[in-house]
């Protein structure tokens, strides 16, 4: 972190970030933009959009919400936050049946796409943990966290992918000091 | 599928309240142990399912593995593996049986702690465990006594494993190494580094000794398994297996008697001629063990896979073999090295990864589970050679449950198949959360005194909430 990776980041105003207030028309705008390519199934996507009301259990959660526990999380070497810098959007989130096949499963997949600054940020894994553990932390054990770096967005994807996706390894990073002060720090801007 | 199902014995009560790893049955005793996030190591009984001590001060981080040393006589010896890097080797004199009074024994090995027997001059000889009374319970914790702490990897050590004799122990790690250990068993609690071998491209996630022989089997982060061997003085890699295309998480190997089920109480398979059966079984016998026990793995990319070491006096290796070693095939194995080949890939039953697999060396029955919080038992069968047979399953709704494999002859015998079935499947077996382990042992909560019952076995699940289900499976 000594050196800056992308010194001139595209910055977003945080007053133009999607709100719930306006979230019914963002969404629906974004989803023209057919910029889903990079997600398996758009189709459960949109039903559990539609269907989500189905869990008379608890309020459901819905992707502006996930957005919202994750858009404060600062930058590693920026003094933004990951919403202002594009690395998470609203339309990158999706929520889905875990088990589509199990009707009463109380399983559900929340699928976070993260487009690092620039393709070859070597910061994307921590970026990447910092996302994981803040939705692992804030959501019901229900949840199934999946943080991968939109395809095409950096150079060594892949290997991030796999990490990020790599529970025993997240748990040891967790049980890591030096590695859980810098996530520490990234926190301190969500509220 | 439907007339088999698994169900719920009793939860190991109190559970870790942080996630558990692995759950390791002891192989005479009816004792599990539960390692934990929190650092611990749990003690239960199978008998009462309830927790006989904490194993705890060891290690600084997350315990995630733990294997039970074999034939040790009126003590037992646990070796746990930890994210802090290091393998610590813990005992303590058998007497759970008797504190309980609980009909524990349950074969020859539980009642032979008279005659104790920790190797040459170990100071604690005559401190025999049957000197010891009920009264000792309120020790327990102190009684788990710290032998040594192995140190040598450089990160989160992430399995552990003994071999057969009982003389080894493997352990690996993050670091992408395996070390082999040697137990000199001289009563100062030394371990002698016998092997370092580093040939994974990344973290190793389980070790498994072959039943019988001194042969590791390895699983890695870089979606291979690989086989290890000593050849002369050194131990290397005899062969590399590729086919999954995710992390490989757990490994198991079959039993060395192991024989597919072939009942015909099934509607499966079809009719099997009753002349026909003995002569099946026979022939299957006769190609396993030119082979020797087969692996099965499981994986991130939601497969289990079953792999088979061609026997050397044939050296009809075909394309196979140039797939799996990545050899070319003019090229034939020599010296040490064996050529292993995908026996079959087990029916697809887990949306996400599967954490864990387990190779019943009881009945043969093969149990997995994963981050879906599904457990699922399957069943190997013969099936008789002639096509029509097979064919005649795809009228069965199982049939996409089914995976045909075919045992490839070495002589002139005819194809000998096999058939991997879906007995049952248990979905949110800890509700909603992720299972990180299964295991077969031996059913305890019933008197040793049913015969009937003997050889029942029962599952052993443990999930990410801490907590720990026994179950049975019924037929």
């Amino acid at each position: 972190m000594a050196e800056v990776q992308n010194s001139n980041p595209t910055i977003l105003s945080a007053a133009d970030l999607p709100t719930r207030s306006r979230s019914t028309e963002k969404k629906q705008g974004d989803h023209k933009l057919g910029i889903f390519a990079a997600v398996p199934q758009p189709a459960d996507f949109f039903s559990s959009d539609s269907e989500g009301d189905e869990d008379l259990l608890e309020e459901p959660i819905d992707e502006q919400e996930i957005f919202d526990l994750i858009k404060n999380i600062s930058d590693p070497e920026h003094p933004l936050s990951l919403g202002e810098l594009a690395v998470v959007s609203l339309p990158d989130i999706f929520i889905k049946p875990t088990l589509p096949a199990v009707p009463n499963s109380p399983l559900q997949t929340v699928t976070v796409l993260i487009t690092p600054t620039i393709t070859h940020c070597s910061l994307a894994t921590v970026i990447g943990l910092g996302v994981r553990v803040r939705l692992e932390q804030s959501l019901p054990p229900r949840f199934r966290v999946d943080v991968r770096i939109k395809e095409g967005t950096h150079s060594t994807g892949d290997e991030v992918n796999k990490q990020l996706g790599d529970k025993e390894r997240v748990a040891a990073a967790l049980e890591n000091g030096a590695l859980m002060q810098v996530i520490a720090k990234m926190m301190e801007t969500c509220q | 599928m439907a007339q088999s199902s698994i169900t719920l014995l009793s939860d190991l009560t109190p559970p870790s309240l942080e996630r558990a790893w692995l759950t390791a049955p002891h192989p005479t005793l009816p004792i599990v142990a539960t390692c934990s996030s929190d650092k611990t190591v749990r003690i239960y009984s199978l008998t009462n399912f309830k927790l006989l001590s904490t194993i705890t001060g060891g290690h600084k981080r997350s315990v995630r593995t733990a294997a039970w040393k074999p034939h040790v006589q009126g003590e037992s010896v646990l070796a746990t593996g930890s994210f802090d890097a290091t393998v610590g080797v813990w005992r303590r004199w058998d007497s759970y049986g008797r504190a309980e009074g609980g009909s524990v024994a349950w074969d020859s090995h539980a009642n032979a702690d008279t005659e104790v027997d920790v190797g040459a001059g170990a100071n604690g000889s005559s401190r025999a465990a049957a000197a010891r009374t009920g009264a000792d319970e309120e020790d327990d914790d102190e009684e788990w006594r710290f032998a040594v702490l192995l140190d040598g990897h450089d990160s989160e050590v992430k399995s552990v494993s003994w071999s057969a004799s009982g003389m080894l122990l493997a352990t690996c790690a993050r670091d992408k190494s395996i070390w082999i250990w040697e137990d000199l068993d001289d009563g100062d609690n030394n371990f002698e580094t016998v092997a370092v071998m580093q040939e994974h491209g990344g973290d190793v996630k389980c070790v498994a000794w072959h039943p019988a022989e001194e042969c590791l089997a390895s699983g890695a982060y870089d979606d291979t398994i690989r086989i290890w061997r000593e050849d002369l003085d050194d131990w290397g890699q005899v062969a590399c297996l590729k086919g999954h295309c995710g992390t490989v998480w757990f490994l198991d190997w079959e039993s060395v008697e192991n024989v597919p089920s072939s009942s015909t109480n099934t509607n499966t398979t079809g009719e099997m001629d009753e002349e026909k059966r003995p002569e099946l079984v026979k022939q299957w016998r006769e190609h396993h063990a030119m082979s020797g026990p087969r692996l099965i793995s499981c994986s991130d990319d939601r497969t289990v896979r079953v792999w088979r070491r061609l026997p050397k006096e044939g050296h009809a290796f075909g394309a196979n073999a140039s797939a799996t070693t990545g050899i070319p095939s003019i090229i034939r194995p020599t010296g040490s090295d064996e050529s292993w080949v995908e026996d079959a890939v087990l029916p697809h039953a887990h949306e996400l990864t599967i954490y864990a697999v387990a190779w019943s060396r009881r009945t043969g029955l093969v149990a997995s589970a994963g981050a879906d919080g599904r457990i699922v038992v399957y069943e190997e069968r013969l099936v008789p050679d002639s096509k029509e047979t097979t064919k005649s399953t795809s009228t069965n709704d199982d049939t996409a449950d089914t995976m045909d494999t075919e045992i490839t002859p070495q002589k002139s015998a005819p194809p000998l198949q096999t058939q991997w079935t879906i007995l049952a499947v248990m979905d949110g077996a800890h509700g909603i959360y992720e299972i990180n382990h299964v295991a077969w042992a031996k059913r305890a909560d019933r008197g040793s005194a049913e015969g009937r019952e003997a050889a029942e076995e029962v599952l052993v699940t443990t999930a990410d909430d801490g907590s720990v289900k026994v179950w049975t499976f019924q037929r």
